[in-house]
Formats: structure tokens, sequence, C-alpha cells
């Protein structure tokens, strides 16, 4: 407990800052939503651009997290379980969608996939498909901009267990396969949740990357981020406010999920340190 | 099932951890790896189990050639240092996993697995603590745990690596103890690395001597302490003491002390080093006819039956050195503080001028 009141002040200068930083713009979310009744926020929730922008979103999220889940797991095992040159590399690369900004990111994918390109313009003559623009690209940046989170929770963690128990596994005639599964994924299952929590989050909000890629389409390619910034220009605060708490919520129901799984992490590993001889 | 390792090499980047080793366990032994760290015994056991690939040579078992086969499929049992139990399981379900790993027409019934499972954790002492996870076991009691998992699958091999190595001292001993008990119990053949001296002349029946990749000596407990086939081996089994002087062709000569020998084992300029080991000297008031060795006492450990004692070389020599006397005579001799001693050796070894053992002499 803090003696002085120096310390004090300075706590009650931490809590200000959070009210007014944080917590004062999301109450203000809400009560913006709600200012003219709940009626306009359901007439709102329900409009054909809502419902649009609602389940690109999520479509954009179910196809991002397991590609990426998938991508993470794999990622990590081969730099912790392989030893191979470029394995240095390889860990620095994932952290390229970290490093750059996620509209360089976009725009990278334009110039590549997108209709004045060599690869674009292939794909819109011998299969008819059109990557940029459309939904495909836009799960594409997405899965982009969000893949180093799975790996990056997994890779120090798998680092840390090592590989004995695995080894033990296969002693005990155990496939490759049901070593992982019967024994890895049980060692690693909460920081893989935590990394698919981040991972989400970031998929749900997302919005330069998805921006320059999307071509802004109403009713055909917009997110939520992406509806927000429409309907703000629209001067349709209610709308633009009523989209912003929901994806708020989202965010706040993440914040509760990653609370939890961060102590059933740390409770495990109390567990794990209290030996009783 | 015998265990037998033909030209084995293995390199790991530009060091060489196993250089043609060759092999023989015959079929029921209880056989130590022995030698410092970075001798290659822990990679030879993990060769043998599956877990790496030799760069060159053969691994068989009972005339099988095992070397392409995979771990998985060699059906060893393997104790890890570290015993690598699977942390999220309970005692119970960690003995039981290699059982509920094989393939569906040959996995036992539920209650033939949980009658099994019993079976093994009596045979280890561990029954009362089936639902227990590893993480709330003391070092001893998760060593057990992991050998009842490694016999589960009832290997014909057993393979362990240092299985006392993170054990305190009592625990170690009694362990020791009870795996020598274990294998009688049991048809199995045992090879078990370590570096600890006593505990690979205590449990094995044959001891190898393994040194910088190299089988230095394989033999009983008896044959490599009392006729070690090179200067690592003698060195390396139990405390020695080397005394460096001169040898004018009649008497060994370092500073104040003398010690008449009968040996040719000299070098051509004179240098002539002798081994002791603490156990094969004695103490007295005077010099003997043959041996004048003055010292002083330094320090003493009284434990058990023997009572170590360290001295300091008088006019002579380099650093402590260490002898063993019983109870009784250290009793007998009873010096007092700072009193001037000598040390009389029974036996020593010589030791070549291109540093390989010589003959055994004695003070004449």
């Amino acid at each position: 407990m803090p003696r002085h009141w120096h310390q004090w002040a300075l706590i009650l200068a931490a809590f200000g800052a959070v009210a007014v930083l944080l917590v004062l713009p999301l109450v203000l979310i809400f009560s913006q939503a709600f200012s003219q009744g709940a009626a306009v926020v359901a007439d709102n929730l329900t409009s054909t651009d809502m419902i649009s922008a609602i389940k690109l979103t999520v479509i954009v999220a179910l196809v991002t997290v397991p590609v990426n889940l998938l991508f993470g797991v794999l990622l990590a095992w081969c730099v912790t379980r392989y030893e191979f040159r470029g394995r240095k590399l390889l860990t620095t690369l994932i952290d390229i969608p970290f490093a750059m900004s996620p509209v360089v990111a976009g725009l990278c994918y334009l110039v590549v996939y997108g209709g004045q390109s060599v690869v674009g313009q292939w794909l819109d003559n011998t299969l008819g498909l059109q990557l940029m623009f459309a939904l495909p690209g836009m799960i594409m940046v997405t899965v982009f901009v969000t893949c180093p989170y799975v790996a990056r929770v997994l890779i120090p963690l798998m680092q840390s267990q090592g590989t004995e128990e695995e080894e033990a596994a296969v002693l005990l005639g155990a496939s490759g396969w049901q070593a992982f599964w019967y024994v890895t994924l049980p060692k690693i299952r909460w920081a893989l949740l935590y990394g698919v929590v981040l991972t989400n989050a970031r998929a749900v909000g997302e919005f330069g990357a998805v921006s320059v890629v999307s071509g802004l389409i109403r009713g055909e390619t917009l997110t939520l981020p992406l509806l927000i910034q429409m309907l703000n220009e629209d001067y349709n605060t209610v709308g633009a406010f009523t989209a912003a708490g929901l994806l708020a919520a989202l965010a706040l129901v993440t914040l509760l999920l990653k609370t939890v799984l961060e102590w059933r992490q740390r409770h495990k590993i109390d567990a794990a340190q209290e030996v009783t001889p | 099932m015998s265990i037998r390792v033909e030209s084995i090499r293995k390199t790991f980047g530009g060091f060489t951890a196993l250089d043609d080793i060759n092999l023989d366990v015959s079929d029921g032994g209880l056989v130590g790896l022995l030698g410092p760290s970075g001798s290659g015994k822990t990679t030879l056991l993990r060769i043998i189990a599956g877990l790496e690939q030799p760069d060159r040579g053969r691994v068989f078992f009972n005339d099988r050639d095992v070397t392409t086969l995979d771990a998985r499929r060699r059906r060893v049992g393997f104790v890890f240092q570290q015993y690598a139990l699977f942390r999220h399981l309970t005692v119970a379900d960690n003995v039981a996993f290699g059982l509920r790993m094989l393939p569906r027409d040959q996995r036992p019934g539920r209650d033939a697995i949980r009658a099994r499972v019993r079976e093994l954790l009596e045979l280890v002492q561990m029954d009362t603590m089936t639902g227990r996870y590893p993480a709330q076991l003391s070092g001893g009691q998760k060593q057990r745990v992991a050998l009842a998992r490694a016999l589960a699958l009832k290997p014909e091999v057993l393979l362990l690596d240092e299985p006392f190595g993170a054990l305190d001292a009592k625990v170690r001993k009694e362990l020791r103890r009870w795996l020598r008990h274990l294998h009688e119990q049991i048809d199995v053949t045992s090879l078990f690395v370590t570096h600890d001296q006593e505990e690979a002349m205590e449990v094995s029946d044959r001891v190898v001597v393994m040194s910088q990749g190299h089988i230095e000596q394989v033999g009983t407990p008896l044959e490599v302490y009392e006729q070690p086939a090179s200067r690592f081996v003698f060195d390396f089994l139990g405390h020695i003491n080397a005394l460096e002087g001169q040898y004018d062709g009649r008497q060994w000569r370092d500073g104040d002390a003398s010690l008449r020998l009968d040996t040719h084992g000299a070098c051509p300029n004179g240098d002539l080093t002798l081994y002791l080991r603490p156990h094969e000297a004695t103490l007295a008031r005077q010099p003997s006819d043959s041996a004048s060795l003055p010292v002083r006492v330094a320090g003493r450990s009284v434990f058990g039956g023997t009572v170590t004692v360290e001295l300091e070389p008088r006019g002579w020599g380099r650093g402590i050195l260490e002898v063993e006397l019983d109870r009784d005579a250290w009793r007998q001799l009873d010096p007092g503080r700072d009193e001037a001693l000598f040390l009389l050796p029974r036996d020593l070894q010589t030791v070549t001028c291109d540093g390989d053992l010589g003959p055994r002499v004695r003070p004449a």
C-alpha cells in the first residue's frame, strides 16, 4: 500500500487519465447512440447497410481466425521444433505485419492482385475472379494484418516447454499427430485461445488495410469500421455511433475474455509451481 | 533382448559427439554408461532409442537391424532426466498413455488398462497417488511414475538418462537400490547414463566408461576399478592424488620428499608421475625405510567408517593430498594440530611419458 500523499496523488492521476482518455469516450459512444431513443437505434441496427456490414465483418473474422490459427500453430511448430537454416529470419519475417502500416499493406495487395497487375489480369481472364474491391481481397489483407498474433503468443511458450514430453509420447508409441493432439495441444491451449481472441479483435476492428482494398461499395464491401466512417461522413450521427457502440461492445467482451484467459493461465502456472512433497 | 551398436558416429555441426562406437549389451544386463558431461553418453542412449539418427553405423536389437526404425516402433522404455511427465495428465493417465496410444485392435479394454495401471503403480509404490498431477509430486515420486510409464508396454529394453541426477543424496541412494531390485524382478535389458562414479559402480553389472565420444573401457565395476585400461579411467573413477617428481633409477624425489621404488617407468629426462588412491596409503609419525613424505593435517571429515584426511605436503608437492583411513586407525594416531606426519603409500600407479598408465609399483 502507498504511504505518502504524493503516491496517492499519482494513483489518482492515473485513474483520472484513464477516465478522461478511455472511459469517457466509451460512455459518449453509447450515450450518442441512444441520444434519440432506443427506437432509432433499433431502426439503425436493422437497416440493410448495417446488417450487410455486420454479416461481412463476421464472415471476414470467421475466415481469418481459423486460417491464422492454423498458420500460427504451424509456424510456431516449425520454429520451435526444427533446427534449420533461416529459422531466425523466419521469426523476424512474421513480424512484418506488426511493423508495417496497414494502409501500406493494403496498397501492396492492390498493386500485386489488383486489376492493373499481371496476377490480377490473369486471374480475371482465366478464372473470372476479381480479388480486389471484393470480399476475397478484404479477407486477404485482414489475414495479412493479423497473422503474427497466434504465432507470437505460442513461440515463447513452446520454446520454454521444450520437446521432451513429445519425445516421451513418441517413445510410448504415439504418432506425430497423436503426440500433437494429446500432448502439445493441451499444453498450449490457453495460449492458443488467447491468440485467437487477439486475432479476432484485430480482424473485426481492422480499418486501414481493408479500406484500401474494399472499394467502399455500400451494402457490398463495407465492414463495420468502414460503415462507421461512411455514416459519419453522411452526418448520420446516431447510425455511426450505433455501429461504433456495436464494435465497442465487442471490444469489451474481448477484454473480458482476455482477462479470464490470462487469469486461467496464471492460475495454471501457480498450480504447477505449488509442489506438495 | 540384447542390444548391439556397431561403428556409430554422430556429429553436431563441427562437434563429434560419438566416434566409431561399438558396444554389446547382453540380454538381461544392467549396464551403466559412465562419463563426464560431453562424453557422448546421452547421445548414444538417444540413438539407441531412435530419438537421434547416427551419421554412420548400425543399431541391432537381438540381431534385428533397427537403425532406420522409427522411435515409436522400437518399443523401448525411456526415462528422461527431467522425467518429462505429461503435465496436464494425472499420475494414472500418464502411466496409461502408452496403452491408450495402441492401435484399436491391440488396445486393451478400459478395465484392463485400469488394472494394468494399478499393477504398475503398485510396483513403483505410487498406488496411493493415482489422481495427483506431476506438479504435486516430489522428485523421487516423479521418477517412479516415469518408470511405471516406461514399463507400461512391457518393453524389453529400458533406457534411463541420468535417472537419479535431479534427486537429493538420500533419495538417490534409496532409489538406486530399488532400481537394482526392480531390474531383477522384471525381464528387461537396462542401460542407464550417469556421470556419478559411485552410482555406476553400485547399480550396474557392467560399466561402460566413456570420454570425448569414445569408449574407454567396458567391464564389471571391479574390473574397471582394479584394472583401469587408461589413465582417463583411473582418473575418473574416484579421487586420486598425483605426485609429480624425478626418478634417478632408485629413488623418486620431489623437494623434501623421497620414495624408494623399483621401476623402469620413468621418462628419459627423469620425470615420473605417480598416482595414489586415497585408500591405498596410511599415516605415521615416522618415515619408513622406503618412504619419506612429510605432511601436515589440513582438515578431516568423519563420515561412516572412514575418515577422509586432507594433507598439506611440507617442502614438496603442489596442493592438498587426500587419504582415507579407517576410523580406528585415525583414533589410534590422533594427531595434534600442525603435528608433523609422514604419508606411507602402499600401492602406486605410474604414468608413462606419453600419458598412459605404466606398471603399478610399491615402495621397496
